[in-house]
């Protein structure tokens, strides 16, 4: 076996690397108990747009999933910004801010629209909607390209 | 930002995923600035010459030509 050949030893994972799955693993939970108590939560027989978007929840479930989102996605994001190097971090500001510019610049266009009877009343959550799409599209271009 | 992470990493027989480890930074940070798709913070530009036991600018070229106060 030449050295070219040889398998190198695997060192154990840096603390730093084990922060960083440990905080993207916090943040799956989190969303996933949110997601599987959604699920639970519905009556029988309703649809996926329904569930995800326009049909009523328990107040149970909302003032719990609300307080999962805010106190978990708190404690994901320390986590998570305690663990990523600086090129991750590099990512997440451009990406953070594009996403912004997907908020800044569409929001007050939609409401003066609207205003003038022009549009629609503005959708929030499609808003949200739109900057969650901008931030991952650069955040992902960003890290892996 | 021109560099030689490339070549001095090969000198070392090292992987991307090695560097990666001993800096202790993504793989993908180390690919990004051995692209120049990325200039890595000082403090991670340190690391660098630390670990290659060079000084940065004989690691990093930003293509300017002489000392800053010419």
């Amino acid at each position: 076996m030449t050295d070219a050949e040889t398998p190198r030893p695997r060192r154990p994972m840096s603390p730093r690397r084990r922060r960083y799955w440990k905080s993207l693993g916090f943040a799956a939970l989190v969303g996933g108990l949110i997601g599987g108590w959604l699920v639970v939560d519905q009556p029988e027989g309703r649809g996926l747009t329904e569930m995800l978007a326009t049909g009523s929840l328990t107040p149970g479930f909302a003032i719990a999933a609300a307080l999962c989102w805010t106190i978990g996605l708190a404690i994901a994001m320390i986590l998570y910004h305690r663990a990523i190097d600086d090129h991750e971090e590099h990512a997440w500001l451009w990406a953070s801010t594009a996403g912004w510019y997907a908020l800044m610049f569409p929001a007050p266009v939609w409401w003066v629209l609207h205003r003038a009877g022009l549009a629609p009343s503005p959708d929030a959550m499609l808003l949200f909607l739109l900057t969650l799409v901008v931030n991952a599209v650069v955040y992902l271009w960003l890290k892996f390209r | 930002m021109n560099n030689k992470l490339k070549i001095l990493r090969a000198m070392r027989n090292w992987s991307q995923a090695e560097l990666a480890e001993r800096l202790d930074v993504s793989r993908q940070a180390v690919n990004a600035i051995e692209t120049g798709k990325y200039d890595p913070s000082l403090p991670l530009a340190f690391k660098l010459a630390r670990l290659f036991g060079m000084p940065i600018e004989e690691i990093f070229d930003d293509g300017q030509k002489g000392h800053a106060d010419d």
